[in-house]
């Protein structure tokens, strides 16, 4: 193709420049508003910097309330559920994990068989699954509410975990599917013509080679679970049992709460997922076009 | 040795399990899981929106048969109506600007040698892996009538001189739900279209302008095109998904003003989880939304996505 010439390259600038300033331009109000104290971002209602600079919102937050810091002398109004954000910490640590694992692991065995096993009723769990991921979770949240208050899974983790597994487990299979199809036949023929299994080769040879395909996979699911709000907020009420962003929005509406605590608080509960984001990129482009286009 | 009759069928770890015995066995936990949190919850969501479900009954765990009395009831409430009419045009717009965004900066990406492309490339992921209800809170910090950083900007460059209540009035209020979405949901959009764009062949572009195509026709007779098919997809994908919306409208709008930003998930939520904690008309306004989506999903199944066989 012919290059641009001087003017048309100007252009893309621009437009580029426009596209990454509407991308930043959320995180950076965000992080101007938490890097400051209420009295200063109320101070003046039409400059766009604070005339100083402070951690202490993040200090407050991250000492559970304990140091408030010079600029909360006035007033320390910090909700209970802030107080308590190790736990909402480890509760969103320990359910995105477990949630990666278990459905990394039963994704993968599903995956194989139907990309493997020559049964006609692979084809239909495939239509299942595609067809399963677009289940809204509302209609999901409403029984499983009263089942797990039957089952008096509500206020656990475990209620979450298995809600969520469940939800993402579709999406799951659905990409790892066109991956494994990508992995000659031959290599499983190889090893089992060597004394292997279906299983041991499923193991030894499929699941090595689609290293790339569960680390995009395992990436797209901790962050959705690390993210999702619906599930925990429905399922667990009280505060040793939510998880960051049933606290962030347990604060919607909450008119005593300053706006920089939130704003830090939003930056503490998206740091892990941008992280890993900004780490894995090319994996989690690759999981995400796999799980829409490909089949 | 005891199990070697069998012969040749024999391996280390002894007679090795027919193909399809095999298919159940490593897809027992997929199904159990898909039954237990999937399957049955999509069944008992019918089962309880014919029931009274409300909190004393929940209490007694007896829920009375109540007909398509809460299907009548949502169907003949206006606020179901709105929160449904209110859900399409969300979806319409931000669906429909989305696409034509994605498109630009998926070309725009393309551009390879053009370095802000390659910082835009790096940071297009971004607004993915923002929690949706830390999105939503940071631009309702934004909209903020008093200290908000829109009406911050537009001060700055003197493009207002009162703020504006953006998320606080009626005529405004579905717009500010509109674009923080639009901010967290495009990433997706441009990343199957990018990828799409880079499995055009190039010599197709070099033919078109060795013929003197100009670049609004080799745009429009090449590459819109050959995009269709992914366009298409993504329709499908970002309708189903805008109808569900939920955590920007809990941040940011809480259905209001007055009732002006009510959508869909957010009714069935507020009847089920809030006063009058009425479940069963909150699983019957979900299975209309879920149908909703079904349809779309059959759509997509049935003829988008190709099927491994």
């Amino acid at each position: 193709m012919n290059r641009p010439g001087a003017f048309a390259r100007v252009l893309l600038h621009v437009a580029n420049i426009a596209v990454i300033v509407f991308f930043l331009l959320p995180i950076a109000a965000a992080l101007i508003g938490a890097l400051q104290s209420e009295k200063s971002l109320q101070a003046t209602t039409r400059a766009l910097f604070p005339q100083e600079w402070s951690l202490d919102n993040f200090r407050v937050i991250l000492s559970g309330g304990t140091q408030t810091g010079a600029i909360f002398e006035q007033a320390t109004y910090l909700p209970a559920n802030v107080k308590k954000i190790y736990n909402a910490i480890a509760n969103s640590t320990i359910i995105a994990v477990s949630v990666t694992l278990l459905t990394l692991i039963f994704a993968s065995l599903s995956a194989y068989t139907i990309t493997r096993l020559k049964s006609r009723w692979m084809g239909w769990l495939m239509s299942v699954n595609v067809f399963a991921r677009f289940v809204p979770i509302i209609v999901l949240m409403i029984p499983l509410y009263v089942m797990f208050r039957q089952l008096n899974l509500l206020n656990s983790i475990w209620g979450v975990i298995i809600a969520l597994t469940g939800f993402l487990l579709p999406y799951g299979v659905i990409i790892l599917v066109p991956y494994f199809a990508t992995i000659p036949q031959e290599l499983d023929d190889a090893a089992r013509i060597d004394g292997c299994s279906r299983f041991m080769a499923f193991l030894r040879v499929t699941l090595p080679l689609s290293a790339p395909a569960l680390a995009s996979y395992g990436a797209i699911v901790f962050i959705i679970a690390w993210n999702d709000l619906l599930i925990p907020l429905i399922l667990n009420n009280r505060s040793e049992f939510m998880t960051l962003p049933v606290v962030i929005a347990s604060l919607v509406g909450d008119v005593h709460v300053f706006h920089n605590l939130m704003m830090a608080i939003c930056l503490i509960a998206m740091a892990p997922s941008v992280l890993l984001v900004l780490l894995l990129r090319r994996f989690v482009v690759q999981g995400l076009s796999a799980g829409a286009l490909k089949g | 040795m005891p199990g070697a009759t069998k012969g040749s069928d024999n391996y280390r770890f002894g007679r090795e399990m027919s193909p399809r015995l095999l298919g159940v066995v490593m897809n027992l936990p997929t199904l159990l899981t898909l039954a237990l949190v999937l399957a049955y919850p999509i069944i008992y969501a019918g089962f309880l929106s014919f029931h009274r479900v409300a909190l004393g009954d929940l209490r007694r765990g007896v829920y009375p048969y109540v007909g398509l009395s809460n299907y009548e009831r949502i169907l003949s409430d206006p606020l179901f109506l709105l929160a449904l009419k209110n859900t399409l045009v969300f979806t319409a717009v931000t669906v429909s600007a989305e696409v034509v965004l994605a498109i630009a900066i998926a070309l725009l990406l393309d551009q390879k040698d053009i370095w802000t492309s390659r910082v835009t490339r790096f940071l297009i992921l971004l607004p993915y892996a923002v929690p949706p209800i830390a999105n939503g809170l940071i631009w309702a910090f934004m909209y903020n009538f008093e200290s908000g950083f829109l009406n911050r900007i537009l001060f700055t460059f003197g493009i207002i001189s009162h703020p504006i209540n953006w998320a606080g009035h009626p005529s405004t209020a579905m717009l500010a739900l509109t674009v923080p979405y639009i901010w967290r949901t495009l990433p997706f959009a441009i990343l199957l279209l990018h990828a799409a764009l880079a499995g055009i062949n190039r010599e197709l572009f070099e033919a078109a302008a060795v013929d003197g195509a100009t670049a609004w026709q080799r745009f429009r007779h090449i590459t819109l095109p050959l995009l269709m098919p992914v366009v298409v997809v993504l329709l499908v994908l970002r309708t189903s998904f805008a109808f569900t919306v939920f955590e920007e409208v809990l941040a940011i709008t809480q259905g209001g003003p007055g009732d002006a930003t009510w959508v869909a998930v957010w009714f069935s939520y507020k009847r089920s989880f809030a006063p009058p904690f009425d479940i069963g008309l909150g699983a019957a306004s979900a299975w209309v939304l879920a149908i909703i989506v079904g349809v779309l999903a059959i759509a997509y199944v049935k003829t988008l996505y190709r099927r491994i066989t």
